[in-house]
């Protein structure tokens, strides 16, 4: 569904992201991992837009992504979480949650999808009329992913959803992402906590300094004992 | 090109600007006008390019440090406090540079420690008002908004200001130059780069561009003081003006800010396009200057510096 | 002096410094919302009021057009013409990572609309005065100027329209959005133009409000420009960025201080005064003075 080939990002004028290619199929999790700093969050950057490419090309179901303005790129149904979630903290839930709908297709079925998102999450419809910015932590992050669902997404692209999450509220955030998966919503997952990204991914990515190092299996990837010693430590694995 | 031959080109060039006045009629050229006032403009175009151009700061403020250079030189020898009776006395436009330099310290300490980009240059902006309403309300001092008049006995040719005005043409990007090239400069690069990680590797941002500012502040004072002299009567509207300041912007900014000769082509440009039009077409070059910027920052906003370096990457 | 200064003085004055107020006020709720969007001080915005004033003035006095009826044909053409500013001069400038660009167009701008109405209409001082415009309401012995009632009322009305504009309609929340974050906004497909040039026409015709303001109220010339927005900007700095009620406050207070100021200080340092004030605020609370902290989520 998305395939990328041979990508080169340039961040100022350091380079961020060296020949990355990878490919999410429908209706699967892809998780990309790695460190800090490691390019990921600039690929997603790409992907949607923000950020050009100097070199190579991004394809989403045939059609070449490269050079096509933030706006057409949500409308052809790729949604991006990003990294802080950046909600519009001065604006009501309601109207965080109007503005996902902004693109023309979306728009057409608003309604639709305020319902749908009231139905996840029910916390939202309470509090649909507060200052997003006067949410807790756990809330605004189902308000982050609720907003992004509001365009109709085909493929959910998510910055380090589990961050700054108590570990009850990062359990939930899976729980909440494969639950997503399972309505025919393909994921595309930036990830620090490497544990559970890996646990639930049908694919992984390993990014490091811009490359990709490694790639293969969720479960595969989490039992491969360079991932265990460089990222997560022998004595977790049995979380 | 080598570095000698640069200098002699350089001092070429000088020789041959400081000949001017022995080719033609002086008093009656055109030509030695408008170079007198490109001089003029090649000195505030520097010290806003040390300002603005290396070390990031935005100073809407020029025409103030300008208005105050000339003001000084007025009262000085409308008051004979410097008793030399000089004309182009280097006392009189050394403390016509200190005033200004001075107050740009008073009031470049509280500013550049609170106020960054745009925030700065508004504030420079208010300063630069409060300055010219102390002017005007000066009183029997200041000569109100009347202003001053120096005698007139005092003007019997244009070419001591011609020269006086190259020296001080010179002495500016001399300085500017050596400023840059110093360790001062280095600092204040990186304070234009990245004031955070200036100051994290130990560079005393304030210091740096209070002197900047001052230095600054110095050489506007000058060319004020100058162009004061040639006026002879000093008023808020014509020393105070917004002019004094756009046009060192213009010209930087057409030229290419960060260079040293960016300024000096920039005025060079201005310097002709106003002569031109005043010819042709008078009272419009502030029109033109308005509409300049706009195009200057729409189609090359590294000014004609960017454009040469781009057609070297492209060779 | 002491002896003319009776409630009715006071009272006198504080009522002509709010009318006059509103005036920087709704010039200030303009360069807040370029502020927002564009993160650039436009500095334009107070030759784009004298502009429309000097429009106001020629419908006047060329085809006897009634000042408040030309207002609704200066909204108009203040829109648009402020949407195809932003197209022809801003949209490629906002692309680029420099904001000094933008800021250096905006003063461009501003200094070729000066001279190029001075060169055209003079700069000899304008204003207009109907039948009616010099008349004076008089409710228990203070006066109340027609005019300055109107403008007032103007005010008020604009505001309020921008305040529904911006809560109640898609692209109004959009321009909110965007003011806040512009990359959150454009990852949600928002359009960071049709944003830009959506605040940029607002400001434009708030612009266009306050030059007709400004003709039927006080005589103007082309340098009155810098002057004004210098002033709106002091209103921004005391109302603070954020909010547009702040921003019409923050005029008014102004408006207000300037009245006093003037009246027991004298023209000439009440501006002083302003600019001091300006300078300080600058320096000591930057978000505004009415304005209460925001939290970040």
């Amino acid at each position: 569904m998305l395939e990328i080939q041979g990508l080169d990002v340039f961040y100022d004028d350091v380079q961020a992201v060296w020949d990355v290619s990878l490919h999410v199929d429908e209706g699967s999790i892809v998780a990309l991992v790695g460190a800090n700093g490691a390019g990921k969050s600039t690929l997603l950057k790409t992907i949607s837009g923000i950020t050009p490419a100097e070199r190579g090309a991004i394809l989403f179901s045939g059609k070449s992504l490269t050079n096509l303005p933030p706006q057409d790129i949500v409308d052809m149904g790729i949604s991006h979480v990003p990294e802080g979630r950046r909600l519009f903290s001065n604006l009501t839930v309601l109207e965080n949650l109007k503005l996902g709908s902004y693109t023309p297709r979306a728009r057409r079925t608003i309604e639709q999808s305020l319902g749908r998102a009231y139905d996840l999450f029910p916390v939202l419809r309470n509090r649909r009329n507060q200052k997003a910015g006067s949410l807790s932590g756990g809330e605004q992050q189902m308000l982050a992913i609720a907003r992004a669902m509001m365009s109709r997404p085909r493929i959910l692209m998510l910055d380090e959803p589990s961050l700054g999450l108590s570990p009850i509220l990062v359990r939930t955030m899976f729980e909440l992402i494969m639950n997503l998966n399972s309505q025919n919503v393909t994921i595309l997952l930036v990830e620090q906590n490497i544990h559970q990204a890996l646990k639930i991914a049908d694919r992984a990515y390993v990014l490091k300094n811009g490359k990709i190092t490694m790639t293969g299996g969720g479960e595969e990837l989490l039992s491969d004992p360079e991932v265990q010693k460089a990222y997560i430590g022998a004595r977790w694995s049995r979380q | 090109m080598k570095s000698y031959k640069r200098i002699i080109l350089t001092a070429f060039v000088i020789l041959a600007f400081a000949l001017v006045p022995f080719i033609v009629d002086a008093e009656k050229s055109y030509l030695v006008y408008s170079l007198f006032l490109f001089f003029c403009y090649i000195i505030i175009s520097q010290a806003w390019n040390l300002v603005a151009g290396y070390t990031g700061q935005i100073s809407l403020g020029q025409h103030a440090f300008f208005g105050l250079g000339a003001y000084t030189t007025a009262l000085i020898w409308l008051h004979d406090i410097t008793k030399t009776g000089y004309y182009f006395d280097p006392i009189t436009m050394l403390l016509s540079g200190l005033v200004p330099a001075i107050l740009a310290v008073i009031i470049g300490i509280p500013l550049l420690s609170r106020l960054r980009g745009d925030y700065f240059a508004l504030g420079t902006l208010g300063m630069g008002e409060i300055i010219k309403v102390v002017f005007v309300k000066g009183g029997s001092i200041t000569g109100a908004s009347d202003g001053l008049h120096l005698p007139s006995a005092i003007y019997s040719s244009i070419k001591p200001y011609y020269w006086t005005g190259l020296f001080l043409a010179i002495f500016a990007t001399m300085v500017v130059y050596f400023m840059i090239r110093s360790h001062t400069g280095l600092a204040l690069r990186a304070i234009r780069e990245d004031e955070t990680s200036a100051a994290a590797h130990g560079i005393h941002v304030l210091k740096y561009k209070v002197l900047a500012f001052s230095v600054g502040a110095f050489l506007a004072g000058l060319c004020g003081s100058l162009y004061g002299i040639y006026l002879f009567h000093i008023n808020p509207d014509s020393v105070l003006k917004l002019d004094w300041t756009l046009y060192p912007i213009l010209m930087c900014v057409i030229g290419g800010t960060g260079t040293i000769i960016g300024p000096l082509l920039g005025a060079f440009f201005i310097s002709t396009v106003f002569s031109l039009a005043d010819i042709y077409f008078v009272q419009m070059h502030p029109v033109m200057a308005g509409f300049l910027i706009i195009l200057v920052m729409k189609f090359m906003p590294n000014g004609l510096i960017g454009l040469i370096q781009r057609k070297e990457i492209f060779k | 002096m002491l002896e003319i200064l009776n409630l009715n003085v006071i009272i006198q004055l504080l009522i002509n410094g709010i009318l006059f107020g509103t005036m920087y006020g709704i010039a200030a709720i303009g360069l807040s919302l370029i502020f927002g969007t564009m993160r650039i001080i436009f500095l334009a915005q107070g030759s784009m009021i004298i502009l429309f004033a000097y429009v106001c003035y020629w419908l006047f006095e060329l085809l006897g057009l009634d000042p408040y009826i030309s207002l609704i044909l200066i909204v108009l053409i203040s829109l648009w013409l402020g949407a195809g500013i932003y197209r022809a001069l801003f949209k490629g400038a906002v692309a680029q990572e420099d904001k000094n660009i933008s800021l250096l167009i905006a003063i461009g701008l501003m200094f070729l609309l000066e001279n190029l109405m001075t060169v055209f209409w003079t700069a000899n001082p304008r204003s207009i005065s109907t039948s009616y415009t010099s008349y004076v309401f008089r409710p228990m012995g203070i006066g109340i100027p027609f005019n300055r009632l109107m403008g007032f009322i103007m005010a008020v009305l604009s505001t309020t329209g921008v305040v529904l504009f911006l809560k109640k309609t898609f692209i109004g929340i959009a321009v909110r959005a965007a003011a806040e974050d512009m990359e959150a906004a454009t990852l949600l497909g928002i359009n960071p133009h049709r944003v830009n040039g959506t605040a940029f026409a607002i400001g434009t015709g708030l612009a266009g409000i306050a030059g007709v303001e400004l003709a039927t109220i006080y005589p103007f010339d082309p340098f009155f420009g810098f002057i004004f927005v210098l002033k709106a900007m002091i209103a921004l700095a005391i109302g603070g960025i954020g909010s547009v009620f702040g921003a019409l406050l923050g005029g008014i207070i102004l408006g207000l201080l300037e009245s006093l100021a003037s009246f027991f200080i004298g023209g000439g340092w009440s501006d002083a005064v302003s600019y001091a004030v300006f300078l300080l605020i600058l320096m000591l609370r930057p978000e505004g003075l009415l304005v209460r902290s925001v939290k970040k989520a």
